[in-house]
């Protein structure tokens, strides 16, 4: 099936639009983490935050970071690909897809409750917290009344996303499919992360060692605007499978590069985050002499929105021809690393709740 | 569609891109499990559907002394204890939904023992909630954190399935969508799509959700619930009571089923989707969400409105849900048997589009009208044919299920008869 990527949006810590934060990590720049404090007067954390909040659609005006988020990548998407949606918003269906949600409005819903007692549940609050809330105000956005799916997952769920948008094209005769990722840090994933014995105190976020030293939490969002045609082809998008332990993980991973036919590739994006993926990858991908970069030294572990982070990266590496250094990685790598004539990237996605998945990009002939 | 030739394509359409025409084919339905208030399988859910019963009781799961409503249909946690988990590598930290979901996926792969599905495709709206309110209470009361691990690995919301996966040693992948009260719909429609598509050749998908405190304040806050019985439809209706449960279907390429002599329990012919902007927890006054999800899914299927003999509606007995879905009905399809199947069960949300599925696959198995309990009185304005308080015979050939949700999501699926 011929799927292209025809336009991106990019929320991140390190700025919120592509060219901005595709210069930054071409110059080794990371994102400064910020202190997350709770509100239980408990330890605090240290996570990546988005430095200015995009602004907002006045639909927003109730909505948590998360929703805000997802409509800035996503409209940034369209207008990248020159795409009125209000034109065209039968022809398009949106895919959002996320793994924790709207968490601060959960949180301070629930803590009503256990505080208050249920009269003191703030019926405002309870509507933002459903998953699909910020696919829904984005549809709102965007005038869309066919398709609107929300996929959670672990960290692959964006490219099980993506795998979604390609069933969708074949099965309805849609131009386009719009597919978002977001999320948005708290203090609660933070130490729930830390309790499941992934998260460091503080930067910087090192990868492959060993033992792992675990990850550093990012927040913002993906968007890709898939349409049938553009320059950057999804050759092959792997749904990749389950895992059941997490000595598991490395042989899916390598069932899933097999799948993609890990020798046409000429670049890997990886979801090396400093936990136990990172072993997991690197045996996986240890015959293949491929350059590999993990973007979440720089960026942090954006789960959901940080695998279409990685195919954002693929698809600008390909173009630009050349791979930002990688930081914290036990080498030295300073400058970006040159790319001679690279056709195809491969990115694989091994979240931390037992999903993989992969796919491969490929330049527009 | 007439049954005949399995794989006849109702269509060439050409995708543009696409190097080959796109051929729909005919999508069977092979297997089903269930779990609800009803009762565990497809034989308690059968007897409970005759008999009208009314399945909603005091809510024991969490307090709900402080909310208007106070009941809602649960799941017999005594019963569920003893579902067979022994595969799984701690079966003691399994939570409620995963529970369900390995009871109903056992059953519809007891049935079709040899479906080796390509995909996975379910609804949820909060998979393991209730471990995350464990998670914060206990961090909240400053309780030393025993068992938190645990619970936050098995609190995320596609957890349920990928533990029902690995009690079958089930290797596929997963995709759980969470469109609110119409997820469960809406993933057996776009598993029917796939199917359909000719892209894959069997799909198991379904819906699950387990009653959480959250969700529970979350609907009473919204005074969507109602402190007395859910009357959907009634002129005197006043709001939904929740439930919880799951179910599953396997789908497979009608050729593939008959070809491996599977045993063809129902046949899955439209789907359709809307998306209505109205507000975040309110349909539009006009059904136009409803209605476009209903016409999406008779185009689907290429049927006229005629063509329909039975409604499981979405039902939900809030007066804006009842009022959107009711007129739309009426506009389409005039009198058509209608029921609302949640009045015996309450609404379980991410699962109650798959399990309404299934009740609707007994229904044209059995041929007869499941009931809509607690109707009274006509409500002047839907002049609907409720299938009112008792389950009735009927000759039906054709079922449509609707499911709307938050954040202006539904969807409407169309199921028929399997031929002889």
């Amino acid at each position: 099936m011929s799927l292209f990527v025809r336009g991106m949006g990019w929320v991140t810590p390190l700025g919120t639009n592509v060219s901005t934060v595709w210069r930054k990590l071409l110059c080794g720049t990371e994102a400064p983490a910020v202190k997350v404090e709770s509100h239980l007067g408990l330890r605090d954390y240290q996570a990546f935050r988005v430095e200015e909040t995009p602004a907002a659609h006045p639909r927003l005006r109730r909505s948590s970071n998360i929703s805000r988020f997802a409509v800035a990548a996503g409209l940034a998407a369209l207008a990248d690909a020159g795409i009125d949606p209000t034109a065209e918003a039968d022809r398009i269906a949106l895919i959002f897809a996320t793994a924790n949600g709207g968490v601060i409005y959960t949180k301070r819903f629930y803590h009503d409750i256990v505080t208050g007692g249920a009269r003191q549940a703030s019926p405002l609050l309870f509507p933002e917290t459903v998953f699909n809330a910020p696919a829904s105000h984005l549809a709102a956005i965007m005038g869309i009344n066919g398709a609107s799916y929300t996929l959670v997952g672990d960290g692959a769920v964006g490219l099980l996303a993506l795998k979604m948008a390609e069933d969708l094209m074949r099965a309805e005769a849609l131009d386009h499919c719009l597919v978002v990722a977001a999320e948005e840090v708290d203090w609660l994933l933070c130490d729930a992360y830390r309790k499941w014995r992934l998260l460091r105190d503080a930067p910087p976020l090192e990868i492959l060692h060993q033992p792992p030293r675990g990850m550093i939490l990012s927040e913002g969002a993906g968007a890709l605007l898939l349409s049938r045609s553009g320059k950057i082809a999804l050759e092959q998008i792997s749904a990749g499978g389950n895992y059941w332990s997490r000595d598991k993980a490395a042989a899916l991973l390598s069932k899933i590069l097999e799948e993609l036919g890990g020798e046409k590739a000429d670049l890997l994006v990886s979801s090396a985050n400093g936990t136990f993926i990172d072993a997991a990858e690197q045996k996986a991908a240890h015959a293949s002499a491929l350059p590999i970069y993990s973007p979440k030294p720089a960026l942090g572990e954006a789960v959901s929105a940080g695998g279409l982070w990685q195919v954002i990266i693929a698809a600008q590496a390909l173009q630009s021809q050349q791979l930002p250094p990688q930081l914290h990685d036990g080498s030295q790598h300073e400058s970006p690393l040159p790319l001679a004539r690279a056709q195809r990237a491969l990115v694989l996605t091994c979240g931390l709740n037992e999903q993989a998945a992969g796919l491969r990009l490929g330049l527009a002939g | 569609m007439e049954s005949g030739d399995s794989n006849r394509p109702i269509s060439g359409a050409k995708i543009p891109g696409e190097k080959r025409p796109y051929f729909p084919q005919r999508v069977a339905v092979v297997a089903a499990g269930i779990i609800s208030p009803l009762g565990f399988g497809l034989g308690e859910t059968l007897a409970a559907l005759r008999e009208g019963r009314d399945c909603v009781a005091p809510v024991t799961q969490f307090p709900v002394e402080q909310c208007r409503c106070q009941s809602a249909g649960q799941v017999a946690d005594e019963r569920l204890a003893q579902v067979n988990a022994s595969r799984l590598r701690r079966p003691d930290r399994l939570h409620r939904a995963a529970r369900m979901m390995i009871y109903a996926m056992g059953e519809a792969l007891a049935q079709s023992p040899d479906l080796a599905p390509d995909l996975s495709i379910f609804g949820t709206t909060s998979g393991g909630m209730t471990f995350g309110e464990a998670y914060y209470r206990s961090l909240h009361e400053r309780h030393p954190t025993i068992g938190t691990p645990s619970w936050l690995a098995n609190y995320p919301p596609q957890k349920p399935i990928l533990d029902a996966h690995e009690a079958f040693g089930l290797d596929t992948p997963c995709q759980v969508i969470a469109n609110a009260c119409a997820s469960g719909t809406n993933a057996l429609g776009h598993a029917f799509e796939c199917v359909r598509s000719g892209r894959y050749k069997r799909v198991l998908t379904g819906g699950y959700d387990a009653l959480s405190e959250l969700v529970f304040v979350g609907f009473d806050s919204l005074q969507a619930s109602t402190p007395e019985k859910c009357r959907p439809f009634d002129r005197a209706r006043s709001g939904l009571v929740l439930g919880e449960g799951a179910a599953v279907l396997a789908l497979e390429n009608f050729a593939s089923a008959q070809e491996r002599g599977a045993h063809i329990l129902a046949e899955i012919v439209g789907y359709g989707i809307s998306t209505d902007n109205h507000h975040l927890t309110r349909p539009h006054p006009s059904g136009i969400g409803p209605r476009q999800a209903m016409e999406r899914a008779l185009a689907s299927a290429a049927l006229p409105a005629t063509a329909i003999d039975y409604i499981n509606a979405h039902g939900t007995a809030t007066p804006f849900n009842d009022a959107a879905e009711g007129k739309a009905i009426v506009e389409l399809f005039g009198r058509v048997p209608v029921s609302s199947t949640k009045s015996m069960m309450g609404h379980s949300l991410g699962a109650a589009g798959a399990i309404e599925a299934v009740i609707s696959l007994l229904a044209l198995q059995d041929q007869f009208l499941p009931p809509n309990l607690n109707f009274r009185e006509s409500d002047a304005e839907l002049p609907l044919e409720i299938v009112a308080n008792e389950a009735r015979p009927a000759r039906i050939r054709t079922v449509l299920s609707n499911s709307f949700g938050f954040g202006g999501t539904n969807a409407s699926i169309i199921l028929q008869h399997a031929p002889a």
